[in-house]
């Protein structure tokens, strides 16, 4: 089951019809001390002309350059990073994550873990892992790039997690999944419903895998670039009736969770969670959960 | 770690870190704090701070070294915006475009080049000796930020 009928048919009967989306470029400034350069500026003074982003805090979008915003000084320098809008998100959601020991389960090619690195203000410690050699290069580049200096890099499963033998505060996971059409135009030809369903899986298990490695009360943020239900509501329904984690509330851009997934009802709590149809941003999944405290 | 801190001294650089928070994996060099050093297992991809590799018996260093290298005492070239632009793709730094010099002035001497916002830019070695010439190559690039695009490039 293939094919973008097929799909856009599914998105239809989830409440959303399709359009052609052409995304906008975006870039994400690195707050973080010692940068005390003002990148927004510096581009400006540079005939880029930027747009501040409502929903993100230190986000805008490219509406106009006359050279690639990712092969300047200021970007080579790290002041900032080019990251689409919508996966700017989720290392935003953590509650307290200064001085933190954060797990960055499927980092690469690492965005979010400079994002995160700048959000702690390079304090405590971030584990980034991923299973790729050359992404892992990727990876290192950014955060050489950017001169974060809190984090530590393993070329490894983020469902062997518990080799490390750390208990974390906070988990970043990005997890791999099936994309979605805005940010790949060959996406209707290429993806098929078993894909979605064979990414669900493997998610299910580094969600397990992870959160026996979270500290109780500790905080996962999880997030896919998937619009297929199977790879956003219905595993976090599943993780809140088999690994005792509860979805907490956001306050992000994004809709509403669905609670209704083809006549399947969920649990209420889903509603919690943000799903972004493609328009603004590429399309994504966000939601955030705790770790009961009576949680083995 | 000799060869790090030959190379540091290049630049008559009085930049030190503790030697117990500098970790080698592989060729490369890492600094770590306290935190991270409690944390790190053996065979990790990548730690702390980025310090430089040894290839060849020859220490290359990261850009993270050489920024810190330029917030103490170094020998340093002010270069203006269009030296900044030329120097990070690749080009040499030209008398013109110098607008300060800190340190030697000589021919041989190795130089952190630095922008006008005072950000290092990468690195070279001084051709000829400054005070003698007022235009034409005044240092070799030998490594500048745009490696990171090259380096993407060569993936």
């Amino acid at each position: 089951m293939s094919g973008r009928e097929f799909f856009t048919n599914r998105y239809e009967k989830l409440g959303w019809k399709y359009q052609d989306i052409k995304l906008r470029q975006s870039i994400r400034t690195n707050a973080s001390p010692p940068r005390k350069a003002d990148a927004v500026k510096r581009l400006q003074l540079l005939g880029v002309k930027l747009e501040k982003i409502p929903f993100l805090q230190n986000g805008n979008w490219v509406k106009e350059a006359r050279f690639s915003v990712g092969a300047t000084s200021e970007y080579l320098l790290g002041l900032y990073s080019v990251q689409e809008a919508a996966a700017q998100i989720p290392a935003t959601l953590f509650t307290d994550i200064r001085d933190k020991t954060v797990l960055d389960a499927c980092a690469a090619p690492g965005g979010k873990t400079v994002q995160l690195a700048d959000l702690m203000q390079n304090t405590g410690v971030i584990i980034a892992l991923d299973i790729k050699k050359e992404r892992l290069r990727a990876l290192a580049n950014q955060l050489e790039r950017c001169h974060v200096c809190n984090a530590i890099v393993y070329e490894m499963d983020a469902r062997q997690a518990a080799r490390l033998n750390v208990k974390f505060d906070r988990i970043l996971l990005d997890v791999p999944c099936s994309g979605n059409f805005a940010i790949d135009a060959n996406w209707f030809r290429q993806r098929t419903i078993e894909d979605a369903e064979r990414n669900a899986k493997l998610q299910r298990e580094i969600l397990k895998e992870t959160t026996a490695v979270l500290k109780n009360d500790g905080e996962i943020v999880y997030s896919t670039c998937s619009l297929e239900p199977e790879e956003d509501e219905l595993n976090i329904d599943w993780a809140t009736k088999n690994l005792n984690l509860k979805v907490e509330n956001i306050d992000c851009y994004g809709e509403e969770g669905l609670t209704d997934i083809f006549g399947k009802k969920l649990d209420a709590s889903v509603r919690n969670c943000r799903r972004i149809w493609p328009g603004q941003t590429q399309g994504f999944f966000i939601c955030k959960l705790k770790k009961q405290v009576d949680a083995s | 770690m000799k060869l790090m801190m030959d190379f540091i001294s290049r630049f008559d650089s009085t930049f030190h870190f503790d030697e117990k928070f500098v970790v080698e994996e592989g060729n490369r060099f890492f600094l770590l704090n306290a935190n991270l050093k409690k944390l790190a297992m053996e065979g990790f991809f990548y730690a702390g701070t980025y310090l430089g590799k040894v290839k060849k018996d020859r220490f290359f260093p990261s850009f993270p070294l050489l920024s810190m290298m330029a917030e103490g005492k170094a020998n340093k070239m002010i270069v203006d915006k269009k030296t900044e632009w030329l120097f990070i793709c690749g080009r040499d730094v030209f008398k013109q475009g110098i607008t300060k010099v800190v340190g030697s002035k000589k021919k041989g001497a190795y130089t952190l080049i630095i922008n006008q916002h005072g950000e290092c830019l990468g690195f070279g070695r001084i051709t000829v000796d400054l005070d003698e010439t007022k235009r034409g190559v005044a240092v070799r690039n030998i490594s500048d930020i745009g490696d990171f695009l090259r380096r993407e490039k060569a993936r």
